[in-house]
């Protein structure tokens, strides 16, 4: 699945580029997202994912690797995990670019979710709207909170 | 395989939602078991404890009552295609029911169990759309009645509360001047579309369609009625209505939130959808 | 009916007295234990399957007081006080059903995976339909897969069954 989106930030480059490492602070935007970690700065995080749907519930802990990133610029990360009580796994690759002058950022997010496993077969379409929304609050919440404070 | 449980089997509903509310989530409504079991041996979810309601007694008949059919909600599939009343009084219902799943399934999958459980790839919440149903919960404390509309929140996900019981699915009788068709498709095991149209006409006379009710179910996490689509429809004459039926099964399949899956793409799905409208209408229609 | 008692502290079990194929049976099942398991594995009657395990395929039917069951996904409790009917219980002192017969002579199996469902549930079709259709025998059996025969040969099977019992042949236990 894949998913792509642009969000106009009214707060500069810096100061965007310097929340996406504030590895709490970013982590507070993904909703499900919680118990975020530091393993290696700028290289590695684990944080877990919890999702719910209906009487449904997941629990991916995460293992997040900075795979590329340019100052400023542009951050390739990949998050994966398995949850074991369900039988599947998850893998996320998330790409991120900044652009914008002064005050004015344009934060482009690219997500390539994959799902495996008993998850995937029973739930395609739901863990597709599911990913749709969480994404949607992702960046709106990231907007919000860059813009509400300095 | 399941895993353990602990099996309660209370005879009243007092003390069905007193489980209810003493084990919380750890705790499931189990009738049939036809869609929570198979989660459960997924792995998918898991209850320490599954309340039998099926000693409850009472809850499964099928009558006229004051002019509405009434459905427990522990009535299976099977019993409602077997009911004199449901033959006389809704023979498209009987249809419906008669082609969910299978054999099996019907034999011991309940209504209630159907409706509660909220599986998007279903057929009795559309068809209960446009009859304009109302489902009883119940608890300790007294009943109340939800309207279907109201019911389906998402996939999955119901209006019930969590200490409350689904009792009874109320059905006013549709008129006589009226006509009513439900059609599915799919070719997965589950539908992956369901349409139900109803038509009313004035009097006895067909002259014009008095109301028209469209549901669309199956494509989206949970079945709704596509008031867009009916509005076109109304007052309009059979064969006004026939040259429009294409625009308001467009309308209804963009409205179905239909997304690619493995049960088709999204522009398949909306087309299916358009298709089953138009049936379904000219079925309603003949059969009025 | 038997209510849910308790032995150790954490086990439940439930008393299931009911009948399989005439035989009176007594067992102690714990709720989560599935009518299939309990049938293969206690009291080995291995005709019904495990095929998808999620009750659409029929490899798993059962006859419960004459109404067929996904046994896979029926705990065993379920059956408390219901007589049971298995393909092993079809036959009458050696004597093939009708179906079992027609099923032989006209090829109706293959792998014989599906066929013990297939039989089972073909023997209520007919106890409920003694002439049926073939879009009433489809409908009646949608539920029950094969992969072998191409579905052919079992509607073949199952009408020449029909016919034989119509004619007055022994129409099979109830």
């Amino acid at each position: 699945m894949r998913f792509e989106k642009e969000i106009e930030i009214v707060n500069s480059k810096e100061n965007v580029w310097r929340f996406l490492w504030d590895v709490d602070r970013f982590i507070a935007c993904v909703p499900g997202c919680k118990e975020a970690s530091t393993v290696e700065p700028g290289k590695q995080y684990a944080a877990t994912m919890v999702e719910k749907v209906g009487p449904f519930r997941v629990s991916f802990p995460l293992r997040i690797d900075v795979v590329e990133s340019r100052d400023l610029a542009y951050i390739k990360a990949v998050a994966a995990g398995s949850d074991n009580a369900v039988g599947s796994r998850m893998k996320v690759e998330l790409e991120v670019g900044l652009k914008g002058d002064g005050d004015r950022t344009v934060l482009s997010i690219a997500a390539s979710v994959d799902v495996l496993g008993k998850l995937a077969t029973l739930g395609h379409s739901i863990i597709k709207r599911k990913a749709d929304q969480v994404m949607e609050e992702f960046a709106q919440t990231l907007k919000h909170k860059l813009e509400g404070a300095a | 395989m399941l895993r353990r449980f602990r099996l309660e089997e209370p005879d009243t509903i007092q003390a069905a939602s007193d489980l209810l509310v003493r084990f919380g989530d750890a705790a499931r409504l189990y009738a049939g078991g036809t869609e929570l079991l198979l989660v459960m041996k997924e792995g998918l979810v898991r209850y320490e404890r599954l309340i039998n309601i099926k000693q409850i007694p009472n809850l499964n008949q099928v009558k006229l009552d004051n002019g509405a059919i009434s459905i427990g909600a522990l009535a299976t599939h099977r019993e409602l295609t077997v009911s004199p009343v449901l033959r006389e009084s809704l023979p498209a219902l009987v249809q419906m029911e008669n082609n969910v799943a299978n054999i099996r399934v019907r034999e011991v999958g309940t209504i209630g169990g159907n409706l509660c459980f909220a599986e998007p790839h279903a057929d009795p919440g559309t068809l209960l759309l446009v009859l304009g149903a109302k489902l009883i919960a119940a608890k300790k404390t007294g009943q109340r009645e939800i309207a279907v509309e109201n019911f389906f929140r998402d996939a999955y996900e119901t209006s019930l509360e969590s200490d409350e019981l689904l009792t009874e699915i109320r059905i006013p009788r549709p008129s006589a001047a009226g006509g009513l068709a439900y059609l599915k498709f799919g070719y997965l095991e589950r539908p992956s579309v369901g349409v139900a149209v109803r038509v009313e006409f004035n009097g006895g006379e067909k002259k014009w369609i008095a109301e028209a009710r469209i549901a669309v179910g199956c494509a989206g996490p949970a079945p709704r009625r596509v008031e867009e689509a009916e509005a076109p429809l109304k007052g309009k004459s059979i064969q006004e209505a026939t040259h429009l039926i294409d625009e308001a099964g467009g309308i209804a399949g963009r409205a179905s939130q239909a997304i690619s899956d493995l049960h088709g793409s999204q522009e398949y799905k909306e087309h299916i959808v358009q298709v089953l409208v138009k049936r379904a209408f000219q079925q309603a229609v003949q059969k009025s | 009916m038997a209510t849910a008692s308790s032995k150790a502290a954490e086990r439940q079990t439930i008393a299931l007295s009911f009948t399989v194929n005439g035989r009176a049976y007594d067992l102690d099942v714990e709720p989560h234990e599935l009518l299939l398991d309990v049938i293969r594995d206690r009291l080995a009657l291995t005709g019904a399957k495990r095929s998808c395990d999620v009750q659409v395929c029929g490899a798993c039917t059962l006859l419960l007081d004459g109404r067929p069951v996904s046994a896979c996904t029926l705990p065993a409790f379920e059956a408390r006080g219901k007589k049971i009917l298995t393909i092993e219980g079809l036959a009458e002192n050696g004597t093939l059903h009708p179906l079992q017969q027609a099923f032989i002579e006209h090829g109706g199996f293959q792998c014989g995976f599906c066929t013990p469902g297939m039989i089972l549930t073909a023997k209520l079709l007919l106890d409920e339909n003694p002439d049926p259709t073939e879009k009433e025998l489809k409908h009646f059996m949608h539920g029950n897969i094969c992969r072998c025969t191409g579905y052919k040969k079992i509607v073949e099977s199952i009408l020449a069954a029909a016919k034989k019992m119509r004619s007055g042949a022994r129409s099979g236990k109830n």
